[in-house]
Parts: structure tokens; C-alpha cells; sequence
């Protein structure tokens, strides 16, 4: 089976820090993959690379088999692979339900020229778009927040709006940064029961970056650890946590 | 004080408010729903003018072609500024935005030839045959006016721009609610989120940037027909920060606020020309035309100080959390 994602040999540098060097990795469709590390190891980097927010300056990034390094990050959400971002963003002066209907693809109400001339299909596709947004919104329980503005809703409720909008997207992979980040237990919770049903139910792959071992442990099928810019080793839950390099790149210690 | 009861010298008033309403109503598109901060708006509402005149004057085209033309130049000049500049933070364009203004107002004083230059519209046709190109518009005056039986031509023309503005507002009201008005909010609240599900960031700027400048080009063709003349002198960079006062005045982000904001400012402008009693008297009429803009600076104070969001806006679109 031919990877989802596939990244090979990406390098990035800031002024001559070399923040990701020569990492590869390979995300199977409806798989979840951790990517781990301390902190500055060049998760957050990788991250950007792929998702388009920054520009590798080296290697070759395949979303099925589509080159999509170089592309911009909108062009990027369109060919199926979708972001959340460390804190949640969502749009706070906007309606929770706004925050996800922004989100649909392919939308005529967002051209000028079918505005005017395609009234019929942007009304139908607004309605069809609506529906499905509080589908989602039901799925995260915020369906009762929907007409309110999205900065009203706590930490932990943003988060699950980041995930409810970006689905909206129909990504077949999601990259999630950090999604345990200043979220409490019946959040967490939550979120991983998400991940794991929408992995069966919408057979959507996972890559995510996390601190929380316990959630990786949990969740993922693979993890890849980085340290140093670098991949340091791949492999499933089981075999990186019995790892001494793994160890000794979160402890500090230098065998 | 019987000017103040006069129609004529209010109907001009109404007139003007209308005009920057149009203008200001570009600035709401721009930075009311799609957070750009162009402070070059009255450089498109130059454009918009003179192409105009230009057409008319020198070409010999109809109104009727060149007015069309005329926004559509102001539309295109917004495309070609957002082109190299929508990439910079907003600080920066802000500053493009200004020198693209002031560009404009220079290029219309030395391009005789083009322009007419620093004497004006007058001169498009070459030193001596005065030049006009509002022979249309004021048939157009006049034809409305037989029919509605009305003698007077700044109340027929506070008619024709009130209703073309309202018909405007109207439409820029219903657009702010539509999917494309909902990526302009959103990437005014956050760029990066929005690029993030899907969105063209930087072309929706750029239509922005481009429908409100076609807004300011209609105020110029306005502007052109309500003075029958005008030089590169009338659209000095402030012109563009009477267009933000009025915004401010009104409210951010909402479209119906504008006409609000105009309206209130065209009343504190004018209004304040009759301060001729103490201890404004003791002032030579130059100066009195100074604190008329120090009031309308006052109220934006004391209105920043107690009701941000201005007359109309709401307020959680202006304070942060």
C-alpha cells in the first residue's frame, strides 16, 4: 500500500539554524501517526513544512502521490490534508456556526461572479453546507453554542470547534499540533474517542504532534520521534517506548 | 444666519455626505470586513474622476461609457496596488497606500498634457478652450428635474446620489452577508486560520481592495459632476482620512453606519462654519475654517473615549477580548 503522505528528506533552516534536517516520514491512509520529541526538536517545523505555512528548503512532499511542497497552504487544505493549529484558532467575532460553514469547500457564495450569476446554486450549496455544519457541530456537542461568537466558548470547547471546522474541509489527513495542550480530562478524553471514530467511521488519517505520551501510547499505530532536527527513530508504540535513545533524547542524558 | 435655513446650502450638504458616504463605503469593505488599512482611497476616487473626465472631455465618449470605464479603472488601479503590496503586513501597505495616493495627485499635476495639470479640468483641452465634460450629466439634471417638478438642480442632484448610494449600501449590506462577505470577516480576524481551511487570503484581499476602490471611483465621477471642475488639489491625502473619521464616526464593520457617519460629520463640518459668535468671533474666517476640524477632532475623541465601537458599530467588533 502506497503512503498517504510522504515526506522525504525535508530540511528547513532559519538564518542558519537548522530547525528540521533531512527528515522523511510516511503517514498510511487511515492510520494515526505521532510525531513526538522535546521541545525544539523540529516537530512544529515539520509541521509548517508540510501543511505549506512555511517553504522547505529542501526534500519532496507527496500528499497521494500530488507533489505538494511549494503550494500554499489553502491550495494544500483543498488536495485533502488539513491542519489544526497549538492554540485553537478560532475566529471569536464570528458565530460559532460561521466558524465551521467557512471552512466547506468548493462554495459558489464565496465568488463574486456566481453571486450574481449562479443565485440558485449558492443558495443550495448554503443550505447544504448549513446542515452539515451543525452535523458537525452536533458531533462535538456545541450544536446549542451555534448562533453565539465563538469567543464566548472556553479552551477546551475551542479546540473541539477547531476539529468540527476543519473537518468541514473533508481532509483525508489532519495534522493536529498539540490538540491535549491546556485541555482538562473530560475534554481529552473526548477529543481521543473523536480521533479514533473518525478514523473508522470517515476513514481519515492522523498526524499528530504531542507531548502527552499517555494519549500517544493510546491513539497511535506509529510514532516517530524527533530530536535535534532530525528523525531519530520510527516504529509503533511498544517499540519506541522500550527505546534507550528515545530516553535519553527526552531525559538530556548523552550515553 | 439665513443660509442655514437655506435648502440650497443644505441640499449641498446632503450632497456631499452622499459622495463620502460612497467613499467611505469603500473603506468599510476594505477594512470594516477584510481589515485592510488603506489610507490611499482618495488616490482611486482621482482615477476614478478623471478618467472620466478624460473620456468625456477629450475623447468625446459618452457619459454613459466613461462613467462605467471610469470605476472600472479604479478597480483595476486597486488590483495593480494590491498586486506587489497585499503581501506586507498591514502597517506597511498602509504606508504604500498613502504614497500610491499621493503618486496620483502628483502625476495629475504635471501631466499637463493627460490631466490638464495643476489649473484643472479646464485645461484638458489645451490652454484656452476651457474645457468641460458634464455637458450629459447636467441634461441628465435637468430631465429629472422637469419630471419631478423640481427647480432646483442641488436638490435633483441630492436626489439622483442619494439614491444611487442607498441602492449601493443596500447591496453592500446583503454582499457583507454572503459566504464571500464571511471569508472577508474571518480574514480580517485571523489570516493564518483562514488560509488554513481553504481560503485564497490573498485574493480575496485584492477583491477587496478592488470593490472598494470602485466605490471611491463612483464618489470621483460624483465629485466631478457636483463641482463641474476640479484640479489635483481636491484630492489631497486628507480627503482619505475624512473618509476614516467617518468610519469611525459610524461604526466599523457595519455598512449602515456609514451613511450615519457621513451624515454626522457633513453637519459638524458645515455647522461649524457659523461660529461667529464669541469667542469664535474674535477668529478671521481662515482660521474658524481650522476648528471646525479641531470640533470634529473632539468628537472622535470624547466618541473613542465612550463609545468606541461609534454610533452604530457594535462593540465587540472593536474591543479585544
Amino acid at each position: 500500500m502506497s503512503a498517504l503522505l510522504d515526506a522525504r528528506g525535508v530540511s528547513k533552516a532559519f538564518a542558519g539554524v537548522r530547525a528540521v534536517v533531512d527528515a522523511s516520514l510516511a503517514v498510511e491512509p487511515a492510520s494515526i501517526t505521532a510525531l513526538i520529541g522535546p521541545n525544539g526538536a523540529g516537530k512544529s517545523t515539520l509541521f509548517n513544512c508540510i501543511s505549506g505555512f512555511l517553504r522547505p528548503d529542501d526534500g519532496r512532499i507527496e500528499l497521494a502521490g500530488q507533489r505538494i511542497d511549494r503550494r500554499p497552504p489553502h491550495v494544500i487544505v483543498r488536495a485533502g490534508l488539513g491542519r489544526t493549529f497549538q492554540t485553537a484558532r478560532a475566529l471569536t467575532r464570528m458565530t460559532v456556526l460561521d466558524n465551521v460553514r467557512l471552512a466547506a469547500p468548493a462554495h459558489p457564495g464565496e465568488s463574486l461572479v456566481s453571486l450574481v450569476g449562479r443565485r440558485g446554486a449558492v443558495r443550495r450549496r448554503e443550505r447544504e453546507v448549513t446542515a452539515q455544519a451543525h452535523d458537525l457541530l452536533r458531533l462535538v456537542r456545541l450544536d446549542g453554542h451555534a448562533d453565539t461568537l465563538a469567543g464566548t466558548l472556553s479552551g477546551g470547547q475551542r479546540k473541539l470547534l477547531d476539529l468540527a471546522r476543519i473537518l468541514m474541509a473533508s481532509p483525508r489527513l489532519i495534522l493536529l499540533d498539540e490538540p491535549m495542550a491546556g485541555v482538562n480530562p473530560a475534554v481529552r478524553e473526548e477529543l481521543l474517542d473523536h480521533v479514533l471514530e473518525l478514523r473508522a467511521s470517515r476513514e481519515i488519517a492522523f498526524l499528530i504532534v504531542e507531548h502527552d505520551l499517555g494519549f500517544v501510547m493510546q491513539a497511535s499505530d506509529r510514532v516517530v520521534v524527533m530530536n535535534e532536527g532530525a528523525i531519530l527513530m520510527e516504529g509503533t508504540p511498544d517499540e519506541v517506548r522500550g527505546d534507550s535513545r528515545v530516553i535519553d533524547a527526552y531525559l538530556g542524558a548523552h550515553a | 444666519m439665513s443660509i442655514l435655513t437655506s435648502a440650497e446650502f443644505w441640499a449641498f450638504v446632503g450632497v456631499m455626505a452622499g459622495i463620502y458616504t460612497l467613499f467611505t463605503l469603500g473603506l468599510q469593505v476594505q477594512f470594516g470586513l477584510a481589515g485592510l488599512l488603506n489610507f490611499g482611497q482618495v488616490g482611486f476616487m482621482a482615477i476614478g474622476a478623471y478618467t472620466m473626465a478624460i473620456l468625456v472631455a477629450k475623447e468625446g465618449w459618452s457619459m454613459w461609457l466613461a462613467t462605467p470605464l471610469a470605476i472600472g479603472a479604479a478597480a483595476l488601479a486597486g488590483v495593480l496596488v494590491g498586486l506587489p503590496t497585499l503581501r506586507l503586513r498591514g502597517d506597511y501597505f498602509a504606508i504604500v497606500t498613502i504614497a500610491f495616493s499621493e503618486i496620483v495627485r502628483w502625476v495629475a499635476t504635471n501631466e499637463d498634457g493627460l490631466t490638464g495639470g495643476a489649473q484643472g479640468t479646464i485645461n484638458l483641452g489645451g490652454p484656452g478652450a476651457a474645457t468641460q465634460y458634464n455637458g450629459q450629466w447636467e441634461r441628465l439634471q435637468g430631465w429629472v428635474g422637469t419630471r419631478l417638478h423640481i427647480g432646483d438642480r442641488d436638490v435633483v442632484m441630492l436626489l439622483i446620489v442619494w439614491s444611487i448610494t442607498l441602492v449601493l449600501l443596500w447591496l453592500t449590506a446583503r454582499l457583507a452577508r454572503t459566504p464571500w462577505g464571511r471569508v472577508l470577516r474571518a480574514i480580517r480576524e485571523d489570516e493564518d486560520a483562514t488560509s488554513s481551511l481553504g481560503k485564497d487570503v490573498f485574493g480575496y484581499r485584492i477583491q477587496a481592495l478592488a470593490v472598494g476602490a470602485a466605490l471611491a471611483g463612483l464618489a470621483g465621477c460624483f465629485y466631478a459632476w457636483q463641482f463641474s471642475f476640479f484640479s489635483p488639489d481636491a484630492f489631497q491625502p486628507l480627503i482619505t482620512f475624512f473618509g476614516w473619521m467617518i468610519l469611525i464616526l459610524g461604526g466599523v464593520g457595519r455598512v449602515w453606519a456609514v451613511p450615519v457617519g457621513a451624515v454626522v460629520f457633513g453637519f459638524l463640518f458645515s455647522a461649524t462654519r457659523f461660529f461667529d459668535f464669541a469667542p469664535f468671533s474674535y477668529l478671521d474666517s481662515a482660521d474658524r475654517a481650522y476648528v471646525r476640524l479641531m470640533v470634529i477632532g473632539l468628537a472622535i475623541i470624547a466618541l473613542v473615549l465612550f463609545r468606541p465601537q461609534g454610533l452604530l458599530g457594535r462593540r465587540e467588533e472593536m474591543v479585544l477580548e
